[in-house]
């Protein structure tokens, strides 16, 4: 199988065994890699009866045949489970280094069942694996946990969990490679609640790619697109993702004080210019990647990577912080406790505003930088007020009697974009799987960057043929598995090709989309399954119905209602958005309701 | 009735179509898909000159009332819809393209722009080369690989998110040809400014 190892890893916690079979290459055709073969396993392994913090709960890594081959960004890898903050299918994928080794250990996929009596981390070399007693482990930091297991970029590396996970806040993010996560939907708190603290890897195996001539050719065809682009070639080493925080701003669609607001005055002080001007030490990169959109970034406190642009947006602009310093050194603490920095800052934001409302009783206030670490670390371990926010803002605002504080989709809270002022954003998060996330098929290459083209951002009518095809087509990325940044200067028929080079089955464009709508329609049959409805599909009532007072999205609500009337049928579902017989059949998936 | 902001995005590329040279006053048609809708040009309307009511909607997947009105290519744009991911299309008639396309199986840029954009452009021949089910499938087979393809001596049919990109890779196209026939009137050998341009031809 070129591309493909071809080989499944599984691991039982609870006899500390594992097993190794081979891939189901008619399932890997199907759903290539990443998360669509880890939504089809997750299918057969974890039903409705499953909590996600049970032992029957599974973790599924994987990676995809792309995955360490060379071509630009192939060093990303997922983790599919059952989510224990929304209850829906979740896959997380992260980039940096240990993907591209856990690939080179000769794995596809490796799945982790049951829970370990006692806490432990598992090392694998190739076909040599070894559990290890974590007791001793167990308590430590992100940061020196990684360091002690011996992180070494290119031959060893190191997937953890931190205190947050250890303490089962749904907000807990797995973390590899020291700073980069597995980080949205809780998936370090399933791997807490299995008593594993770690998983480090060393590889020697490079994947056969089936024709490496025409490889090469895409190889220097992506490079040279990558160059050609502004935004890869430019904008992201320049100034990282956190570029976006004026363009969002000047638009009126960044969301601001837990989305009271549509601009946030202090946006230039947390933008890409004053990281890169005032606290950017040098710019890095993930494995195999030429854009380099990696910050490292120091204040007198800390040094590290980052902060991503949404990270610098929920810990700012949605708390109304404007104090870049403390928001580096809250994303530090965030990335060392292993906590998703989207999901903590928009929870302390929901906080926040209950709290100035009066229905909670804390001192949390908009615009308190001096209370961002202390609530941070409170939530990580689950401490006073953090015990009511370790599990995302839904449960918070729930348990004091305000749940429309919460802005959230499916209990996921929602990224920086606000809806109001990007329709097809809003029909995005209202459909995500997952949740309220934006990577899912972003909207933000159309309705803001112009990529392709520039689309207006207001227009209802015909938005969800554009959100679906984002849709289809990140699924289709999420399970090569490459970075989505690539997309920004080079086209899915790219991808396609290189697809095709790598494994010698031919993909065209419109097939690897067909890949990523099997994928889509999955997550969803698997969601139905789990109970959600339609009734579900929605976003937070503040903004459907309080439009922003001034600026350019001013007088504007999302217009959800209509775009997901639309959307219903052009996925081609029933009006009560379950995919019907038809679509299953034409995707191969009506086999799965027997 | 169709969206106001889609109808002032098929007049300006219409316009642009005529202006550049790339169609005759009532030839070349635009449409985009609206999930199981598709939005086409009126039979016999100049893209030129487009006004509100020359836009149809109809049905992607069978025929309605809208197909007595709409462009005699619809059959060619549903099976394009069907058949691949593309929401918008743009077919014209570049002039240079189409006098290319009469002596080559496939067009390969030599210029900068089209080298990177394009890679290569098939080029299909049927001969009811237009409105008919032979031409549809086989236009529709070449854009599940390419973006943009020829039909031999008809003309081009371009595919994207949006009618901007669809009319991107049709102009691009022609500039690329045009380039192409003033260095052949030229005449002089051709310096390879390209790494691996050999391999255009398997793209």
């Amino acid at each position: 199988m070129a591309g493909w190892s071809g080989n499944v890893l599984d691991i039982d916690l609870n006899s500390q065994t594992f097993t190794t079979y081979p891939l189901d290459r008619e399932m890997a055709r199907q759903f290539i890699g990443g998360r669509g073969l880890g939504a089809r396993l997750l299918w057969d392994m974890v039903g409705p009866e499953v909590d996600p913090l049970s032992p029957a709960n599974v973790l599924i890594f994987t990676n995809g045949p792309l995955t360490a081959t060379g071509y630009q960004t192939s060093n990303r890898f997922s983790v599919t489970t059952k989510s224990p903050l929304t209850g829906t299918v979740l896959d997380a994928n992260s980039g940096g280094f240990w993907g591209m080794q856990f690939k080179k250990a000769g794995y596809d996929v490796m799945i982790v069942r049951g829970r370990a009596e006692k806490p432990i981390w598992i090392e694998i070399k190739n076909d040599e694996i070894t559990f290890h007693d974590a007791s001793e482990l167990w308590g430590l930091r992100v940061f020196a946990l990684t360091e002690k297991l011996g992180q070494n970029n290119n031959r060893r590396n190191v997937l953890c969990i931190g205190p947050a996970g250890e303490n089962l806040s749904r907000l807990a993010s797995i973390m590899n490679d020291r700073e980069r996560a597995l980080a949205r939907g809780g998936p370090g708190a399933v791997m807490g609640s299995k008593n594993l603290k770690a998983i480090v890897v060393e590889g020697k195996d490079r994947p056969k790619i089936e024709d490496p001539e025409r490889f090469k050719f895409l190889l220097y065809e992506t490079r040279k697109l990558l160059a050609a682009s502004p935004l890869t070639s430019q904008a992201l080493p320049e100034f990282g993702t956190v570029v976006l925080m004026n363009i969002m701003n000047n638009i009126g669609a960044l969301a601001t004080r837990n989305h009271q607001q549509t601009q946030f005055e202090g946006a230039e002080a947390i933008s890409g210019e004053e990281l890169t001007e005032k606290y950017l030490v040098r710019n890095a990169s993930c494995w195999a990647c030429p854009i380099g959109c990696t910050r490292i970034s120091k204040t007198g406190k800390v040094e590290g990577e980052g902060p991503e642009f949404e990270t610098t947006w929920a810990l700012g602009a949605q708390c109304g912080i404007d104090d870049l310093p403390a928001i580096i050194e809250a994303n530090a603490l965030c990335n060392d406790l292993g906590m998703d920095t989207i999901s903590v800052g928009s929870t302390i934001a929901c906080a926040m505003e209950l709290s100035e409302k009066g229905y909670l009783d804390s001192d949390l206030r908009f615009g308190r930088a001096d209370q961002l670490a202390s609530v941070i670390e409170a939530m990580a371990y689950r401490k006073d007020i953090g015990a009511d926010l370790a599990d995302g803002s839904l449960r918070l605002a729930t348990k004091y009697g305000h749940p429309e504080l919460s802005m959230t989709a499916k209990g996921m809270e929602m990224p920086a974009y606000d809806p109001r002022g990007l329709q097809g954003q809003g029909l995005l998060y209202a459909t995500s799987n997952r949740g309220g996330c934006h990577m899912r098929g972003n909207m933000i290459g159309l309705e803001v960057l112009g990529l392709p083209k520039l689309i207006d951002r207001f227009q209802v009518q015909g938005k969800s043929s554009f959100v679906i095809l984002n849709q289809n087509s990140s699924a289709a990325i999420d399970s090569l598995v490459i970075c989505k940044f690539t997309n920004m200067g080079v086209a899915d028929e790219y991808f396609a090709r290189v697809l095709s080079a790598v494994t010698g089955i031919q993909y065209a464009t419109g097939e690897m989309i067909k890949v990523g709508e099997r994928v889509w329609n999955l997550e969803r049959l698997y969601n139905n399954r789990e109970g959600f409805t339609s009734k579900d599909d929605t976003l937070p009532p503040r903004l459907l119905t309080e439009a922003p007072g001034d600026g350019p999205s001013q007088g504007w609500v999302s217009h959800l209602e209509p775009m997901l009337k639309e959307y219903y049928r052009t996925r081609g579902w029933d009006q009560n958005g379950v995919p019907t017989k038809q679509k299953l059949t034409e995707l191969g998936l009506v086999n799965l309701l027997n | 009735m169709v969206d106001p902001r889609i109808y002032e995005m098929f007049r300006d590329i219409g316009r642009d179509l005529f202006t550049s040279n790339m169609i005759s006053s009532h030839g070349g048609n635009l449409s985009i898909r609206l999930g199981d809708r598709v939005v086409i040009k009126r039979r016999g309307a100049m893209l030129g000159q487009l006004k509100p009511h020359d836009l149809i909607e109809t049905r992607l997947d069978r025929n309605d009332s809208g197909v007595a009105l709409a462009s005699t290519e619809l059959l060619v744009h549903r099976t394009v819809y069907l058949n691949t991911p593309a929401l918008a299309i743009c077919h014209c008639h570049p002039r240079t393209a189409i006098a290319f396309s009469l002596s080559r199986d496939e067009l390969v840029p030599i210029d900068n722009e089209a080298s990177y954009l394009l890679k290569k452009i098939p080029v299909v021949t049927e001969e009811f080369a237009s409105g008919t089910l032979q031409m549809a499938n086989k236009v529709a087979e070449a854009l599940r690989n390419y973006k943009i393809i020829m039909l031999r001596g008809h003309g081009s049919f371009a595919t994207g998110q949006t009618l901007d990109e669809a009319f991107h890779w049709s102009s691009t196209l022609e500039e690329s040809c045009q380039i192409e026939l003033a260095a052949k009137l030229i005449n002089e050998p051709f310096i390879e400014y390209r790494g691996m341009s050999g391999s255009y031809s398997k793209f």
